[in-house]
């Protein structure tokens, strides 16, 4: 165990009386206000303040810091992604995590265990194999594992031929591993607000106002605020802001994704594990709890409720590559949002079609493992008003302009058009 | 959530034998004229509306017909078509 | 230790004895008894150790809400071994000790809770860098409670079923039995839920009297036996509710009895109406050290003694909030417990023929006064009580504490039917403000506590969920509400939070070890949300979730805090009972298909794989490189089943105009006799799909799709022509018939031995179309096609005919060399061809116009509103997208990997298939590559995986590589 010690120097006992972020009044005009309390939003908001001067920032939560999908994905990170212009920013986001951890003074909890993405056909086999040549290209370490090599790594798994979907190998990802997600949104919000950030919990953002095809300020439920600039990173519900309130439509359909635990367990498993055709992943929390999930019902929906369909198939999956898990129990399953497009890539854009707009959305289940980056990339945009390189490719513009990412290779299935 | 859906053919049925169809968005508009911007808004683009909405489904574990209702995306659940405000 | 065999209202059958083993000792119980209180009458009081503190941990509830006697029965971790039925043989073993639950080298942890203040992972451990790695398996090693081995087999049967009911009451107490009753009457289908293992609820262990005549646990077994008696209502008892959702859907499972063939059953229920009597819980009395084994709730000392016969302590000292507490004690006390004093948070309202019974048993009540403190060690040996204020106390010895603040009711039910609670004042519990739609609420959970108010409440909610269902039953409705409204309502409830102690050791939550101090802390860092408190100390998140401080946490907070608010309870999640997997898995039936011909491709030596929904035979030859099965095919003759193909009908007048708008080709050029070859376009002008579409007689066609599409095309078609209103009809035919593809170029030799029509090469050419019988009788559709290149016949029949004609093509190609093929040889021969396989050339944004195949595209019949036509124009002239090429490799020795990258200083592409030909003896393949690199003879540097940089190059040639002129198939 290892005492830490706090500026003043006494140990760490004596933050218990200290806020870990600070309460602020609403001012009547800010330099930016960012729309959503969640790990995008905080990120952006401590690199404005950090790398660019800009602290007259205010986030505005409806609810409470990442309440959201912040709070509800399983915290998974990776950069194993299919095309190059997703590797090298997950590469980047993957490098951020000891950096933030010291800069935050926050323990980030980074579990760097390693992704073991199973395939279990050739035709698995092939498609990974050009992510893992891509991960390689790009200097991101990704290997292809045989069913033995795999088994290996994971003396859990089930390599029999006996299962709908026989495991014929793997993606293994060195790098990638978990984060714990909390950490995360309290150590932005403790580093944003030490550097003057303002975060507004319980305030709603009721209406985005322009003047001459220009931002200018945001009604909320605490009252107006004046504003040249706007972001909407509110995760799952930006969509449906950005329309309300800007009559922007976008390329998503916002669907319920659901996750759960087990009961925690003496340590199992030692990576990641996910599998596209059980269409489930699995890994072991630092508490020992299985958190596992993936499944989205196929139609949108606001709503953070679970299914008993889902449930019972995380049971069914993982009882077959799995089998051990059989005699645990589950614990607690949860839904949270997910904003899919059709490409599978998010969308970046700013000052289109509205002067001072900026929008970080379209992140389907994504959102976490890019959250740094994003806040890095998406404050360089904010501050200079222009779009950095890296996020260029995901404009808003590319679904009339027929330039599908390609981060999946497969149709998807939630809306009509396959 | 247990979604169930009203099919016009063969009544109310678990969600799960249905495929959502989007949006309604009306026909298909002629090709003539359409720019890509036009022809984007009806093929992608949503209002993603967090509240009642007009949008299609497949009863494909049924009779296999396509027809219009209204959902209530915040609860999932299946609604009466609202009044149109006066 | 002995049991009270003489008491009426026992659930253990003293006659049937079971043994278990725990620490390398064997040990008896009963038919009935739970492990733990087989266990405990064997004198174990410690069974296990706590998460972070290794605190040792006992008996507290029987109900299962928290982790203090979860053990490793069998292999199994975090077995509730207080509600799982003893069963002969079992195993139990101690779970999260270093040593044993009794001695746990680990205990000394229990020393160091000021090094680990609320979220103090959040803030230590990271400085400097290299020690988290480190720190990190600590903390692995420390968290998690059983261990589970890798290749751990759980053993026994799980059942499923999906019954639906009229009406699902949930809770088999009495209000829930008068609630099936009264729905009964009017012979609506009942379905009641209780999980424990008979009915009777808190009844069943109460001897106190009912009325003149019958004692509680007599009206119990009387109406539990009236509900047996009614055909309509299928109890099932030892049945857990887990999980409720929208339109009254109800998830539960059930624990096998010993006779049963099941050990667990999911069980999933439709209901129309549903009826929720799920009664009351104990809410926590918190004081310090509050979870020491000897500290248990009312009930369970109360049904120790009077479900399973054994006596919970010998001196016990009540310190309770309710009037069940003081009933126990009286009951208990007259077993034989010695009560040194009852103390009592409330100052009055106690039931006055309790308080007299207490007199008659000369036991001292203290009123307003609760327990402030245990003392000893690994179990209680005395306890302080203090007034409620903290002015005094007072010392006694004692091995038990009876400790209950007040009732909690279990209204997880409601919540997740997204019932809205809200706080009440009187009662001090959260209520649902609004039931959801068809939802009743009765019993105990609305704070109603009289015998006959609980029964006449669950009689109303019956007949009100009858009456939702659709009955008429005015008046008997009118006459319950008349009923209930003349007995006693719900009761004033006990509103303290807790002890007036500093709260140290003060447990809220038990399965995380998080005392009242930690929550203080996390309030003091700006968490003041019981949700945000309950992620950052982790209370309420290990194996019993909220039911230890589910109603105490919302409740300190708001008095913490001093909120002016009313507290709000933490949200609860399903299952609202942990549940293997197993049990969710069911009888995991995987259901794929089978093509007609599947048994003799498996006796021929396929391997098959799961393709999609179906399985097919992947390899014939021995290698996985197919090249036996390929150069068959190239010399004499292969055989392949194509079954799994999309097949389809469409036939009525304005059948052409379907085909228009979903086919990019012109399809009202479709000659008699002659097949024709298109492809369908999703709205981005992407291929979705290609396959050959045949006219078989006015306005009728018959049309091939891919496998993976076969399932979605019927809704494809309608889907973009539901405006249209049009005239037609489509039918899949895919399950209903079979495919063979005979290729090579002894395809027709043995064709023209079976066939009844002269199948020569002018009366059946290449792309040709034409119907005949095989031997008279099979009915055949035969396509003239050239997928692999060589001579080749798809032949379509009835699915019932597929093995027969298996056979004769078989026998008759005998001769000429045939043999299987799989899909990787055919896979192979394509790609020589140069032929597409979707998904495998393409990708989800690859376009027609990428493929190649733009010549399939009519620009000409707008009036059509072909999908993918508009995009298709738009992106024509779009540069650098990715373009299909074939490639060569520079150095013949070998093809790259599929999937290896086409770069230069980015990636520029990828090969989607390539191998070295066993035909040509060329390295080829085909590659989607930037329309700048796709010219012919343009040099690609492939990058394949673990290259370590030395790249492989390839050229761009023209295809296809194999027969460019295509003689071979149009011999």
């Amino acid at each position: 165990m290892v005492l830490n010690f706090s500026e003043q120097g006494t140990p760490m006992l004596g933050l218990a009386k200290k806020r870990i972020w600070k309460y602020n009044f609403m001012k009547s005009s800010y330099d930016a206000v960012i729309i959503g309390g969640g790990l995008h939003g905080l990120a952006t908001a401590y690199y404005l303040a950090k790398e660019h001067g800009m602290n007259d920032v205010a986030i505005l939560e409806k609810r409470f810091i990442g309440f959201g999908g912040a709070g509800r994905n399983t915290a998974i990170v990776r950069a194993n992604q299919r095309t190059q212009y997703n590797v090298p920013l997950y590469k980047e986001a993957l490098d951020l995590w000891p950096v933030l951890t010291r800069e935050l003074d926050f323990n980030l909890m980074f579990n760097n265990c390693g992704n073991l993405n199973l395939l279990h056909s050739e035709a698995a086999m092939k498609t990974a194999r050009m992510n893992i040549s891509t991960a390689q290209f790009h200097g991101v370490e990704s290997h292809l594992l045989d069913a033995k090599q795999t088994k290996e790594m994971e003396p859990a798994l089930n390599i029999s031929e006996d299962m709908t979907y026989p495991i014929h190998g793997a993606m293994y990802h060195p790098p990638g591993g978990v984060v714990r997600h909390d950490a995360v949104v309290w150590g932005l919000a403790k580093g944003a607000t030490k550097l003057g950030v303002h975060i507004h919990q319980q305030t709603e953002a009721t209406a985005i106002h322009t003047e001459n095809g220009k931002i200018s300020g945001v009604s909320t439920s605490g009252g107006r605020i004046n504003t040249p600039r706007v972001l909407v990173s509110a995760g799952g519900y930006s969509a449906g802001i950005i329309f309300r309130m800007l009559g922007v439509k976008l390329p998503i359909s916002v669907l319920t994704i659901q996750a759960m635990v087990t009961q925690p367990l003496k340590p199992l498993f030692n990576h990641v594990v996910s599998s596209g055709a059980y269409h489930a992943y699995a890994n072991q929390t630092l508490k020992g709890e299985i958190a596992t999930g993936a499944h989205m019902d196929p139609w949108p929906n606001y709503t953070t409720q679970t299914t008993a369909y889902y449930i019972k198939h995380q049971a069914e999956a993982l009882s077959e590559f799995l089998p051990c898990l059989r005699g645990v129990k589950f614990m607690r399953i949860w839904g949270g949002l997910a904003d899919m497009t059709p490409d599978m890539a998010p969308i970046m854009d700013g000052n289109d079609p509205v002067e001072g707009f900026y929008m970080d959305c379209g992140w389907g289940y994504f959102g976490f493992k890019s959250c740094s980056v994003v806040g890095k990339y998406m404050a360089e945009f904010m501050a200079e008003g222009n779009c950095p390189g890296i996020l260029k490719p995901f404009h808003l513009r590319r679904c009339e302009q027929h330039r599908l990412m390609g981060e999946t290779a497969a149709l998807v299935n939630y809306s009509p058009d396959n | 959530m247990a979604l169930t859906l009203t099919c016009p053919v063969c009544g109310k049925r678990n969600g799960y034998e249905f495929r959502y169809g989007g949006e309604d968005k009306g026909p298909r508009p002629a090709e003539k004229g359409l720019t890509p911007r036009s022809w984007c808004d009806y093929v992608h683009m949503n209002k993603c509306v967090a509240g009642i909405q007009k949008e299609w489904w497949y009863h494909k574990d049924g009779c296999g017909s396509w027809f219009t209702t209204h959902r209530d995306t915040v609860r999932n659940l299946e609604v009466n078509e609202p009044e149109a405000p006066k | 230790m002995n049991r009270l065999n003489h008491l009426p209202t026992l659930r253990i059958n003293p006659s049937e004895k079971r043994s278990l083993t725990y620490r390398g000792k064997s040990y008896w119980g009963f038919a009935g008894d739970t492990v733990a209180t087989a266990l405990f009458a064997n004198g174990v009081r410690v069974f296990g150790r706590s998460l972070k503190y290794h605190r040792p941990r006992g008996l507290y509830s029987l109900d299962g809400e928290c982790s203090n006697t979860c053990m490793q029965v069998d292999g199994i971790p975090n077995v509730r071994t207080e509600n799982t039925p003893l069963k002969e043989g079992m195993r139990v073993k101690g779970q999260n000790v270093k040593g044993s639950a009794q001695f746990d080298w680990m205990g000394f942890m229990d020393k160091l809770d000021w090094l680990m203040p609320a979220g103090f992972y959040y803030r230590t451990m990271h400085k400097p860098a290299a020690v988290w790695p480190i720190a990190m398996k600590q903390v692995r090693k420390a968290a998690g409670l059983g261990t589970l081995s890798p290749d751990f087999e759980m053993k026994g049967l799980f059942d499923e079923i999906y019954p639906t009911a009229d009406i699902c009451v949930i809770g088999g107490g009495v209000a829930g039995m008068r609630a099936a009753l009264a729905a009964a009457e009017s012979g609506l289908r009942i379905i009641l839920l209780e999980a424990r293992p008979h009915l009777g609820g808190c009844f069943d262990y109460r001897v106190s009297p009912y009325n003149d005549d019958k004692k509680l646990y007599e009206r119990a077994r009387e109406l539990a036996d009236q509900v047996r008696q009614k055909d309509n209502i299928r109890v099932f008892t030892h049945t857990s509710m887990v999980g409720a959702y929208n339109n009254n859907l109800i998830t539960a499972f059930q624990v096998g009895k010993e006779q049963d063939e099941f050990d667990e059953r999911y069980i999933e229920i439709r209901a129309v109406s549903v009826v929720v009597a799920t009664g009351c819980i104990e809410r926590p009395l918190l004081f310090e050290h509050n979870e020491k084994p000897g500290v248990m709730q009312v009930g369970c000392a109360h049904r120790l003694a009077h479900t399973y016969g054994l006596l919970p302590g010998e001196q016990a000292v009540f310190s309770v909030g309710h009037d069940l507490g003081l009933e126990a004690a009286v009951d208990l006390f007259d077993l034989g417990l010695k009560i040194p004093c009852v103390a009592d948070i409330r100052k009055d309202g106690q039931d006055p023929r309790l308080l007299m019974a207490l007199v008659e048993r000369r036991i001292p009540l203290l009123n307003g006064w609760v327990a402030a403190k245990v003392h000893g060690g690994k179990q209680v040996k005395k306890v302080t009580l203090t007034t409620v204020e903290g002015t005094v106390r007072r010392m006694i010895p004692c091995d038990l504490l009876v400790a209950s603040a007040g009732l909690t009711p279990v209204n997880g039910p409601l919540t997740l039917a997204h019932a809205k609670l809200v706080y009440d004042s009187h009662t001090g519990y959260f209520l649902p403000t609004d039931l959801p739609e068809k939802m009743f609420a009765a019993g105990r959970m609305t704070g109603r506590n009289h015998p006959l108010s609980i029964e006449a409440s669950g009689r109303l909610a019956g007949l009100q969920a009858a009456a939702s269902y659709g009955v008429n039953n005015k008046t008997a409705l009118a006459e319950a509400e008349t009923a209930l409204s003349g007995l006693p309502g719900p009761e004033r409830g006990c509103k303290l939070v807790t002890a007036p102690v500093k709260g140290r050791k003060t447990f809220i939550c038990f399965d995380e070890d998080t005392t009242v101090k930690n929550i203080k802390q996390a309030i003091d860092m700006g968490f003041d949300v019981p949700e945000l408190i309950k992620r950052f100390t982790s209370a309420g998140t290990g194996p019993g979730q909220g039911g230890i401080p589910g109603h105490n946490l919302p409740l300190y907070v708001a008095q913490y805090t001093a909120s002016t608010t009313p507290p709000k309870p933490t949200t609860v999640r399903p299952p609202l009972v942990p549940t293997f997997l197993a049990t969710y898995a069911g009888t995991n039936h995987d259901m794929c298909k089978r093509t007609p011909v599947h048994d003799a491709q498996v006796k021929a030596g396929g391997i098959f794989r799961r393709i999609g929904v179906w399985q097919r035979a992947r390899y014939f030859s021995g290698d996985f490189d197919c090249r036996e099965d390929i150069l068959n095919v190239r010399n004499n003759v292969g055989l392949l089943d194509a079954s799994t193909l999309g097949k389809f009908r469409i036939h009525g007048p304005e059948a052409l105009k379907a085909l228009q708008r979903v086919y990019v080709s012109d399809m009202s050029k479709i000659k008699e006799g002659r097949i024709k070859y298109s492809a369908m376009c999703n709205d981005d002008g992407c291929v979705i799909d290609d396959g050959v579409v045949v006219k078989t007689g006015e306005n009728d066609y018959y049309f091939t799709t891919s496998t993976g599409r076969a399932c979605v095309t019927v809704e494809w078609i309608r889907y973009h022509t539901r405006f249209d209103g049009w005239d037609f009809h489509l039918v899949n035919l895919t399950d209903a018939m079979g495919v063979v593809n005979i290729s090579g170029p002894n395809a027709r030799k043995v064709l023209e031995k079976v066939a009844d029509a002269d199948v020569s090469n002018v009366a059946f050419p290449f792309a040709g179309y034409r119907e005949f019988t095989v031997k008279g009788l099979i009915p055949v559709r035969a396509m003239r096609l050239g997928f692999v290149g060589e001579l080749s016949y798809e032949l379509h029949i009835p699915s019932s005919w597929m093995p027969a004609i298996w056979d004769i093509l078989e026998e008759a190609g005998r001769e000429f060399g045939i043999r299987n093929f799989g899909v990787e040889a055919q896979n192979v021969l394509r790609m020589e061809k140069g032929h597409i396989i979707l998904g495998q050339e393409s990708e989800q944004r690859t376009n027609l116009l990428d493929l190649g195949l733009g010549f399939l595209w009519d620009r000409t019949k707008n009036e059509a509103k072909t999908v993918g036509a508009v995009a298709l124009r738009q992106a024509e002239a779009d540069p650098g997208r990715l373009t299909l090429v074939g490639i060569q490799m520079e150095d013949n020795a070998r093809a790259p990997k599929d999937g290896s990258i086409i770069v230069d200083d980015r990636v520029r592409g990828y090969v989607c298939t390539a191998r070295k030909s066993f035909t040509t003896g060329e390295a080829v393949g085909m590659a989607l590559v930037e329309s700048q690199l796709s010219d012919i003879g343009a040099r690609l540097d492939i990058f394949e995986d673990e290259c370590n940089g030395r790249l492989l190059y390839a050229r761009v040639v023209s295809m296809p590589f194999y027969d460019p002129e295509g003689q071979r198939m149009k011999i």
